[in-house]
């Protein structure tokens, strides 16, 4: 079974956050609810100070906190689904523990003031337990594994598109969207990134592509210090969040 | 018991504060029950960066609060200091209630509560402290609620309600322990992260007990001594201001080591939580200096700490200051975002909704009404030592006042 792997070339991406448009338009997430993010920062001073930007997916980490500390085991790891940290919609009970332990900071609990005006929760209305009803509703629908509207009460996350990514042929190294074979089992974030920023593939594969970018373009881990081990790499310089400092 | 152990002297003022606050509870429930039907939990003011608001903080002061009462109820339950046992029967009541109310004040902030009861124990999640925080606790419970009832029946020193005094103080510290390591184990928050974090808990934790009991004594006697049977009156002239002098001066010192750490730290994540978010605050000023400080300076002196509105205004400084304590304790850990750095302006901004407040005066109204039925219902002020004649009193008053 395929360890899914993400690589990110942050010396080609823009900061466009066309991939947090195309997240949140193929998994129904409402505004705000990013699972896929770009943060933008600055680092330094005047006169060296440098504006930076980071695309943040879930790191889909190896040895996840997030797991270890759900009571329930909703949020579990899958070694026979790429190694995804998916969340159980049917047993999570919302106590957000998760989203404590979660070093990255890419948990959603969407059941909670809107982020953005108008509330798309009053405006589509939910039903059947769902959060609301988003027009041009995916029908990838799985709550055992987080995939679909997000119901009341529980906590989301990226899922790596797995509803397109299972459907890919066993054994592949890399899901490449310039592949017209493979580019519908491309995580969307991957799939619309303008600059191809984005590479997917398999980290047990030494022939994929991305064990060659890791390699050879010395892609690193963030917050590796937290033992969470993350399966997103990221290449080009600057890879890193500079510590907080609250502005005056 | 016989009939004629119970004091029905106060039967109209807790027949009063059960009535109010029975009325309160139902209709704080309702009003945040529809909210939540209606609402969701949008009628709360928790977000990705802060998921732990002031929800689960009234859960953590209330727990807390249990946990103390029974670590009192040890010191005769387990440790033989018999001059607490006029003590223990109502400690042990409040410690029942106030448990309660923080797992009803819990249970209306979890997204879904009735799949709690089946997920924990179908999953069993050995490995998160949440998991073991839930057992200890309910272990807790029971042992207790059985605790009680054997000495509701007058059975204080039997084999199995010595052993029971002891579950119930092991269960206790399992339980506070691992509740203080829900937050004490999580490396990623660095304002949180301590492994003695489990000592901090149960000093608050008894500190915030002694509080409360000394508080709800005072209230079933009408701030009157003299209505007090002896044993119980000798207890609040001696041994338990005392104790919650002690206990202040503890909270005192941990609360200043734990300053002066968290100043002294170069991580943001600590140090500027302490600067610019709890030492910010004039609510927090007011929790250590008005809540801990003050208490323990005005119970120093043996006269001051004897007069029942000494001991009366330190109990509800304390009560105070300890809930603000809990509250920014709950959301310090979570004013830095996580992995945002220089993205957040700012500390993440965060006041409770009205409803969060409505859910918190729930449970308060809860330990108000439940301890008013308890008064009703048994003799609180109940010990051994009432079946044992005057000569015992008498013998204890003359080491009480050695």
């Amino acid at each position: 079974m395929a360890k899914w792997g993400m690589v990110i070339d942050l010396d080609k991406c823009t900061g466009c956050q066309a991939c947090t448009t195309a997240c949140g338009m193929e998994n129904d997430t409402l505004p705000g609810e990013n699972w896929q993010d770009v943060l933008f920062y600055t680092e330094g001073e005047y006169p060296s100070g440098q504006m930076k930007w980071l695309p943040r997916p879930c790191m889909q980490c190896e040895d996840p906190s997030c797991v270890h500390v759900c009571p329930t085991r909703a949020t579990y790891k899958d070694p026979d689904a790429g190694g995804i940290v998916f969340i159980d919609w049917d047993k999570c009970i919302g106590c957000k523990y998760c989203m404590i332990a979660c070093p990255y900071g890419v948990r959603f609990f969407a059941d909670e003031a809107p982020l953005v005006e108008p509330d798309l929760k009053e405006v589509f209305p939910g039903s059947g337990g769902q959060l609301w009803d988003p027009p041009g509703q995916s029908p990838d629908q799985d709550p055992r594994r987080g995939i679909g509207v997000q119901p009341k009460g529980v906590v989301s996350k990226c899922t790596f598109c797995y509803h397109r990514v299972s459907k890919a042929p066993e054994g592949v190294p890399d899901l490449d969207e310039d592949d017209p074979d493979l580019v519908d089992y491309v995580p969307a974030c991957v799939r619309t990134c303008p600059p191809k920023a984005r590479f997917f593939g398999d980290l047990d594969n030494p022939d994929s592509n991305v064990n060659k970018l890791i390699a050879n373009k010395k892609g690193i881990r963030l917050k590796d210090h937290t033992g969470n081990r993350p399966q997103v790499y990221y290449l080009g310089a600057g890879a890193g969040i500079p510590a907080f400092q609250p502005k005056s | 018991m016989s009939a004629d152990t119970i004091d029905r002297k106060n039967t109209g003022l807790m027949t009063g504060m059960l009535v109010v606050g029975g009325v309160i509870a139902v209709v704080t429930f309702a009003i945040v029950a529809f909210a939540l039907l209606t609402r969701g939990h949008a009628a709360f003011n928790m977000d990705a960066n802060v998921a732990w608001g002031l929800p689960i903080a009234t859960y953590v002061y209330f727990a807390l609060m249990s946990s103390g009462l029974t670590l009192i109820a040890a010191l005769a339950m387990v440790f033989g200091f018999k001059q607490y046992y006029p003590l223990i029967k109502r400690a042990i009541w409040l410690a029942i209630v106030t448990l309660v109310a923080g797992l009803a004040v819990l249970a209306m902030e979890l997204g879904h509560t009735f799949r709690m009861l089946w997920a924990i124990p179908l999953n069993l999640q050995i490995e998160s402290a949440m998991f073991w925080m839930g057992v200890f606790y309910l272990l807790d419970l029971i042992f207790m609620a059985w605790k009680f009832h054997m000495m509701e029946r007058g059975d204080w020193t039997s084999w199995l309600s010595r052993q029971l005094g002891i579950a119930s103080f092991i269960a206790v510290l399992l339980a506070a322990g691992t509740l203080a390591l829900v937050f004490g184990m999580m490396g990623m928050r660095p304002f949180w992260f301590d492994p003695t974090l489990p000592v901090w808990f149960y000093a608050t934790a008894a500190l915030s007990g002694v509080a409360a009991l000394v508080f709800f004594t005072h209230l079933s006697y009408g701030m009157n001594r003299s209505r007090m049977p002896e044993a119980l009156r000798m207890d609040v002239e001696g041994p338990l201001p005392k104790l919650f002098l002690s206990l202040a001066g503890i909270t005192l010192v941990l609360f200043l080591s734990r300053m002066t750490t968290g100043l002294y730290a170069n991580a943001p994540e600590v140090n500027v939580v302490w600067s610019e978010y709890l030492l910010a605050s004039a609510w927090f000023h007011f929790a250590v200096w008005g809540g801990i400080l003050l208490p323990f300076v005005l119970l120093l002196a043996r006269g001051m700490r004897n007069a029942p509105g000494v001991q009366m205004l330190a109990a509800i400084l304390v009560l105070v200051g300890i809930f603000i304590e809990r509250l920014y304790f709950v959301v310090g850990g979570q004013v830095v975002p996580l992995f945002k750095g220089t993205w957040e302006r700012g500390l993440v901004e965060y006041a409770p909704s009205p409803m969060e407040w409505v859910l918190t005066v729930m449970g308060i109204a809860l330990v108000f009404a439940l301890y008013a039925l308890g008064e009703r219902l048994f003799n609180l002020s109940d010990s051994p030592m009432a079946f044992a004649g005057d000569e015992s009193v008498r013998g204890r008053q003359a080491t009480v006042s050695s």
